[in-house]
């Protein structure tokens, strides 16, 4: 096998309260690691849904550091936030932070540990993402959001894998 | 969303969370097989992969025919295009930011390789 190529994204649910992410990049570690916990690099990716703009993006990848997003809506009022800590951290090899999402108003909605792994996989970087939720249900919700989202172009895509 | 709550999709994924039920499934995506040709490559009794039908009729994963003594069954793929529908949704959401990953990860490569160029 060929470890030296990219590898499209793997999504996995080894327990009923996690979701596991694996996908390379081709680019070093460093760089990898860099996009990931870096604000402006994060604000590149981290794409908001269609009618929302991330107004604060901060994030220090330190035991103890925090991560802090904030998006808005184009419409009135509507906020969101996810803040969370950084737990554990291995410059390059792996980080742990909680999240929490919440609502302008303050109430959450939904909180999670995400555990990011880093491994050189040639010239390429393997990435690992372990979200673990409080719950089954929550776990659940979390695979379902986005549903309403894009809804016609997954019809679509189905369509043509299940015809 | 509707989906959230759903208790058909509930059915689906319990009728999808046991491998006699996949090979169950995967069997008939060749096509209709009769109750014994269904039951003989899962190396268990007939009652018992006539138990694992059921539970696939009752999420309406499968229809099951009768004609003279044979069953005959056949999938029914709607409730499974729900159920692959309802996380394909997520796995898109992180395939576009991976894919953003993707290019912001060459723009940096292409910074380090000609720092000149930076402003």
């Amino acid at each position: 096998m060929n470890t030296n190529s990219a590898q499209g994204l793997q999504i996995s649910t080894p327990t009923d309260t996690t979701i596991v992410l694996t996908r390379t990049f081709n680019a070093p570690r460093r760089l990898v690691w860099e996009a990931m916990f870096t604000p402006d690099k994060m604000r590149r990716w981290m794409l908001p849904p269609p009618g929302w703009t991330i107004v604060t993006c901060e994030c220090d990848a330190r035991v103890g550091g925090t991560l802090s997003v904030a998006w808005k809506s184009d419409e009135a009022n509507p906020a969101m936030t996810l803040r969370g800590e950084f737990t554990e951290v291995a410059l390059l090899e792996y980080a742990v932070h909680t999240e929490v999402m919440a609502l302008g108003s303050g109430q959450t909605i939904g909180s999670l540990l995400e555990r990011h792994e880093f491994a050189d996989k040639g010239s390429f970087t393997a990435m690992n993402i372990t979200q673990t939720y409080a719950s089954k249900e929550d776990r659940d919700g979390a695979l379902a959001s986005g549903m309403d989202q894009g809804m016609e172009a997954c019809y679509q895509k189905l369509e043509a894998l299940l015809a | 969303m509707v989906l959230d709550r759903s208790p058909r999709l509930d059915l689906v994924f319990h009728a999808l969370a046991h491998p006699a039920r996949r090979a169950i499934i995967r069997q008939l995506s060749g096509g209709e097989r009769n109750l014994s040709e269904l039951a003989a490559p899962l190396k268990m009794t007939f009652p018992a992969a006539t138990k694992h039908v059921r539970v696939l009729e009752h999420a309406k994963l499968v229809r099951r025919r009768v004609a003279g003594r044979q069953h005959f069954c056949r999938l029914e793929a709607a409730p499974l295009k729900e159920a692959t529908l309802w996380t394909e949704s997520f796995r898109q959401h992180w395939e576009a930011r991976f894919t953003a990953l993707d290019s912001l990860l060459d723009e940096m490569k292409s910074e380090e390789q000609a720092p000149s160029r930076r402003t």
